[in-house]
């Protein structure tokens, strides 16, 4: 490590930020926040130093950013792999084409799709009512504070979400909030947070959340009717013939369309074969959705860089965009 | 060169013992700590120099966290963001009695061998 030494924790944390670099984004937030954590406390401890006075002696301590990121990588890797559950992995391409319902994300992936419409109401309304009642209340004292609660609550919200998608999906976002830091004056923080792009991808990502609600909402409703019917239809066919089913009176394959179908003995059998495939594959889907998912969520909720150090230009791109 | 040499010896002993040490804190303290107050703790117990850097704990307790060793709870701060507040679970205090069991029986086992090595083998150069 050839850079000077820390002397304010902004430096600190801006040192610890470069040094993880290309970590995970969520890896990163958390690793700020402990850090921040800790920083504070000290100086706080030592009423009677200065910050650098404290921030001097923080590489025995606490550790230089270089030591604290590698342990951050480390215990990361170590933790990940105790974790996980040994899984046998199917060799044959069958088996891993039927491995799919042996694997948790996948039905966790499923059920998360069905959740998003609720959750995406939720957030919509959230996103709707606040933005609006901001806009509404702007011209009264109270709609600048209104506007600034609304934020915090939102990103209060988005980590909830994160670790909604981390149990459901298994990838991994923060565990932690961004803190904004304490030294800063009123106006200087609230300008941190308009300029800041995730509080405007976070606000996109809630009102995208309906449309992308609804749409997994109907896919997985879509998908498991259609293929469970298909799985059903032997099943049902058996049964009636038995005369075991039937509507009132009516039986049920005499009148079913399309007679080809229907009448051939082969057809009924390969439809529920077809029906198994297609659970199979729609499985696959829900577990594919719940990663892109997962990946678009982190894009929009987790800061790529901290704010603080992000370049000028990007925040005023957003501002513009939105 | 000297010193980086002890220093990632020291770094890999650290490995599985920050963990240890953690639990052990946690269940000797009769309140909930935090990350901070913790690391002064250890600090403490060792003349105000810790064996390992402060930093390193705050990802360790994580994961004892996530293991179910340790549960937590938030509270608010003036300092600075809000703490982080551990306390031992019962998981966590079986886990931590093999851990004294093992950790015992390999410093015995090292200390078989490291403690005879002056007296066998003298301070040759």
């Amino acid at each position: 490590m050839n850079r000077s030494a820390p002397r304010s924790i902004d430096q600190y944390l801006r040192q610890l930020r470069e040094e993880l670099a290309g970590a995970d984004a969520a890896l990163i937030q958390d690793a700020l926040y402990d850090a921040e954590e800790y920083l504070r406390a000290e100086v706080a401890a030592h009423p009677e130093k200065s910050e650098s006075d404290v921030l001097e002696l923080i590489a025995s301590t606490y550790g230089a950013p270089d030591e604290v990121a590698d342990a951050y990588r480390d215990t990361e890797i170590k933790v990940k792999a105790a974790m996980a559950t040994p899984r046998k992995v199917p060799t044959s391409k069958i088996g891993a084409f039927f491995g799919v319902f042996l694997d948790p994300r996948a039905y966790t992936s499923l059920f998360f799709m069905l959740l998003c419409l609720a959750t995406g109401i939720i957030y919509f309304v959230f996103a709707i009512v606040g933005l609006s009642l901001s806009a509404g209340l702007a011209v009264l004292i109270i709609g600048v504070p209104f506007f600034l609660m609304f934020v915090a609550v939102g990103r209060v919200v988005s980590l909830a979400e994160g670790r909604l998608i981390e149990a459901m999906t298994g990838v991994r976002m923060p565990r932690r909030p961004v803190y904004q830091g304490g030294a800063q004056t009123f106006w200087a923080r609230i300008g941190e947070m308009l300029r800041d792009r995730r509080t405007w991808t976070t606000i996109a990502y809630f009102v995208l959340m309906l449309p992308i609600g609804i749409l997994y909402f109907v896919i997985a409703v879509v998908g498991l009717c259609v293929s469970m019917a298909f799985i059903a239809l032997p099943i049902v066919a058996v049964l009636a013939q038995a005369g075991w089913f039937g509507l009132g009176g009516v039986e049920v394959f005499s009148q079913a369309q399309p007679e080809w179908i229907f009448d051939s003995g082969f057809a009924i059998p390969i439809l529920g074969v077809a029906g198994v495939l297609l659970l199979t594959s729609f499985m696959h889907l829900a577990r594919g959705v719940g990663k892109l998912h997962a990946l678009f969520a982190k894009s929009m909720l987790v800061a790529r860089v901290a704010p603080g150090t992000a370049g000028s230009a990007a925040p005023r791109a957003a501002l513009a965009a939105h | 060169m000297d010193d980086s040499n002890e220093r990632k010896f020291q770094k890999e002993l650290n490995g599985g013992l920050v963990g240890l040490v953690l639990l052990a804190v946690l269940a000797e303290s009769d309140e909930d700590l935090y990350g901070y107050e913790i690391a002064k703790r250890l600090a403490n117990a060792n003349d105000g120099t810790s064996i390992f850097k402060e930093g390193t704990i705050y990802p360790v307790l994580r994961a004892l966290s996530a293991g179910d060793l340790l549960t937590s709870r938030i509270v608010p701060s003036y300092s600075g963001p809000p703490r982080r507040y551990y306390r031992i679970t019962e998981q966590g205090r079986s886990v931590l009695a093999e851990w004294k069991l093992i950790w015992r029986g390999t410093r015995d086992f090292v200390d078989r061998f490291t403690e005879t090595e002056t007296s066998r083998i003298g301070p040759s150069s």
